[in-house]
């Protein structure tokens, strides 16, 4: 299968560009800077074209579906979005140095998708529909944004600890000042979730929509359902914590981990482990 | 101070109290965030299973207290109810709070941009020109113009002209949108539970239903009838199902109002009523067993029509067949093959139940009878989901506000922006220019800048 290839290569470019975004923040070199958001650029591209090339070849094998359906598409997927959302918000902020903080997130998820089955297989009835894409894309932005978020968040409470500590080395000053202002930092990091927010609301309704029209009930409570109000919820709280009280900085970046990490669960966790009572089981 | 007095100002403090507690925004986070943490519960003890399987997995004193504090169904739980319903309350009070703040900040306060105006604008900028006052209005006003496409307005005062424009003043509405948005969404919800019903119906192929099995109470007698006319599936070469269908009638006073093929995410709605396409299977129409009786000897074939006793010759019982499994598993969790329902009915007395497997006759023994599986024909059947809910448009409706509310919220903002024409004591031209937003501030100092920057070089 060609697209596996395509897919194969991606995991290497990505792989490239870490490793370019940390030397970039090792050596604080111009130019590898932007040979490293270039190579992340090459990234995209290959792995765009390499999820367009399994939607064309599922066409040729006559199944003909969006590849957005099990847990290898949705990592590449989501790969896919983390690496575009943050490029977008590293033209928009000028905020190279938080790349070596998020790039690691496509790399090791295109790694861990590639363990996973990557057969193209026919649809369930149950997923024959119109709101698949919306549903997914949406969603995965949401995620994706959410993951950058995290990563900046990191790279915030890390500067802001560094500068709290006692005196270093000269080679740490220097790195420390080469990194962001810690508040352009806390506002990428709320300016992500600004994006992140609508787009989880958007997704969450509709899916509710699809499972309405599919099963007749928009809401059933079940582990994924509750799992993407829980991570709502969070990003809820932060949102009115910080517009309405402005909590910021710390407790802000504190928050925003908080929530990738309900993410990371809503979307691996529930399906790997809250498959079931069994699953769950033992008397305790 | 009198009594009475003293009374009422302590009841405007409990008031105040009560209203405080609804209005705080300690208790919006703290709301929010206990609700995430208690709905993590219900996705680690799975909700609504049968009895049963809790107490596989749990020790009877364990399912016993969760059963007790509601964690076996909590999402409908008291407690989680009341969180829910405080979470409204919390809304409702904000709401009430904000409105006059809100209406406010919409209502064209100040057109003038006076001193007291300008000691609040933290971009304020003077510009002086040798042109003549008319010229520099006109290209000044273009360049705004540009910036804020409705027209300004326009007040002579204390010796000078002043421009008012502004952009965005209904973005304020978002607050009301997002807020109000859930409590419609609420409203929906439990709309559609008191006034809904849900339901679950098997029709076999070519006969006709006109009540549905309700999941809670009674049922429910529609006004109608639903008929299967035929059922198909298709599978992929893997085995898996690729599509499966119910070519359904409706029929009212004999006659056929409406006929639809229903599929997965194809519902047909009839009178706000939906028939969701959920599940499908057969089951035997008639099923033929031999009969053996002491010592193995054959009694002779009996055939069985589902759901109808029949006589057992020279046995004095009857028997019925009365349910179907395609896979029937064993108590030691082993697969039997497929197994018929059959209830054993001796005269004056209850009836017994067992399960006579198709593929192992050697299990199939009741008492001094023993059954053998000779021949089954089936009919195939469509298991439908039913629904009637009258509170769903209200949590569409809810969601798209929701979604426009925050859109607003989050990529919109209201802007104020000032300019006075003016003569200083020379009698030059003198232009003062400054504006004001309610959020992302930062990037409307830069909007200004802009503008700023093109008035100056007007020459």
């Amino acid at each position: 299968m060609t697209n596996s290839l395509l897919f194969g290569i991606s995991i290497f470019v990505y792989f490239f560009s870490m490793v370019l975004y940390v030397s970039y923040l090792a050596f604080r070199s111009e130019s590898l800077g932007k040979v490293a958001t270039f190579v992340l650029l090459a990234g995209v591209g290959v792995e765009t074209a390499a999820i367009f090339l399994r939607w064309y070849e599922s066409y040729q094998m006559g199944i003909g579906r969006a590849p957005l359906t099990n847990l290898y598409e949705s990592l590449v997927f989501f790969a896919l979005t983390i690496a575009v959302v943050y490029l977008i918000m590293e033209r928009k902020f000028g905020i190279k140095t938080a790349g070596a903080f998020v790039t690691p997130f496509p790399f090791l998820i295109m790694a861990y998708a590639s363990l996973n089955p990557n057969e193209i297989q026919p649809l369930v009835p149950a997923l024959q529909s119109n709101w698949l894409i919306s549903h997914v894309v949406t969603c995965f932005i949401g995620y994706a944004a959410f993951a950058v978020s995290f990563g900046v968040s990191f790279l915030y409470l890390f500067k802001v600890r560094a500068e709290r500590g006692p005196a270093k080395s000269k080679k740490g000053d220097t790195l420390l000042a080469y990194l962001p202002e810690s508040d352009l930092l806390d506002e990428v990091g709320y300016k992500t979730i600004a994006i992140g927010f609508p787009l989880l609301t958007i997704g969450i309704i509709t899916g509710a929509f699809w499972a309405n029209v599919a099963w007749g009930t928009y809401w059933s409570w079940d582990p994924k359902e509750t799992w993407s109000l829980i991570v709502w919820l969070i990003y809820a709280a932060y949102l009115h914590a910080r517009i309405t009280k402005g909590w910021k900085g710390k407790k802000a970046a504190l928050l925003s981990i908080v929530g990738f990490s309900a993410t990371l669960f809503c979307y691996l966790g529930v399906n790997l482990i809250l498959s079931g009572l069994h699953s769950y089981g033992g008397a305790s | 101070m009198p009594e009475d007095t003293k009374k009422k100002e302590k009841q405007t403090n409990i008031v105040d109290t009560i209203w405080d507690f609804f209005t705080s925004l300690k208790l919006v986070i703290t709301l929010l965030l206990l609700l995430s943490v208690l709905s993590v519960a219900g996705t680690v003890i799975e909700q609504n299973k049968p009895i049963q399987e809790y107490y596989r997995f749990f020790k009877p004193e364990t399912v016993e207290l969760f059963s007790k504090l509601g964690l076996l169904d909590m999402y409908h739980s008291w407690w989680f109810t009341s969180c829910l319903a405080l979470l409204a309350l919390n809304i409702l009070a904000c709401t009430m709070e904000r409105y006059p703040f809100i209406v406010r900040g919409m209502r064209r306060q100040s057109v003038v941009l006076d001193e007291k105006l300008e000691a609040g604008l933290t971009n304020l900028a003077t510009i002086k020109y040798t042109l003549p006052a008319e010229t520099v209005e006109s290209r000044v006003t273009a360049i705004a113009g540009k910036n804020f496409p409705a027209r300004p307005v326009i007040t002579e005062a204390a010796g000078a002209k002043h421009l008012f424009y502004e952009k965005g003043r209904y973005s304020r509405l978002a607050f009301f949108l997002t807020h109000l948005s859930v409590l419609v969404i609420f409203i929906g919800a439990i709309t559609g539970s008191l006034a809904g019903f849900k339901g679950y119906v098997n029709i076999n192929e070519g006969e006709t239903i006109s009540s549905i099995p309700a999941r809670k109470g009674a049922n429910k007698d529609l006004n109608f009838s639903v008929k299967c006319n035929t059922f198909q599936v298709d599978f992929y070469p893997n085995g898996a199902p690729k599509d499966y269908r119910s070519d359904l009638s409706v029929i009212r006073d004999g006659k056929e109002v409406l006929r639809k093929t229903i599929r997965v995410n194809d519902p047909l709605d009839y009178e706000g009523i939906t028939f969701y396409q959920s599940s499908y299977g057969r089951l035997p129409n008639a099923v033929t067993f031999e009969m053996r009786g002491r010592g193995g000897v054959s009694l002779g074939n009996v055939s069985a029509p589902f759901g109808t006793q029949v006589d057992v010759p020279g046995g004095g019982i009857k028997i019925e067949v009365l349910d179907y499994r395609e896979h029937f598993h064993l108590s030691d969790g082993s697969e039997a093959g497929p197994a018929y329902g059959v209830n054993i009915i001796r005269p004056a007395a209850a009836p017994e139940g067992i399960w006579i497997s198709e593929p192992k006759p050697e299990m199939n023994r009741y008492g001094e009878y023993s059954f053998v599986v000779k021949d089954a024909r089936f009919i195939n059947y469509t298991g439908l989901q039913v629904n009637k809910d009258p509170g769903v448009w209200l949590v569409w409706t809810g969601s798209l506000i929701l979604v426009a509310g925050i859109m607003m919220a989050f990529f919109m903002s209201h802007k104020k922006f000032w300019i006075r024409i003016g003569k200083d004591k020379k009698g030059q031209v003198v232009v003062t220019a400054g504006g004001m937003t309610n959020k992302n501030k930062h990037a409307f100092a830069g909007e200004v800048k802009k503008l700023v920057d093109g008035f100056r070089e007007v020459s």
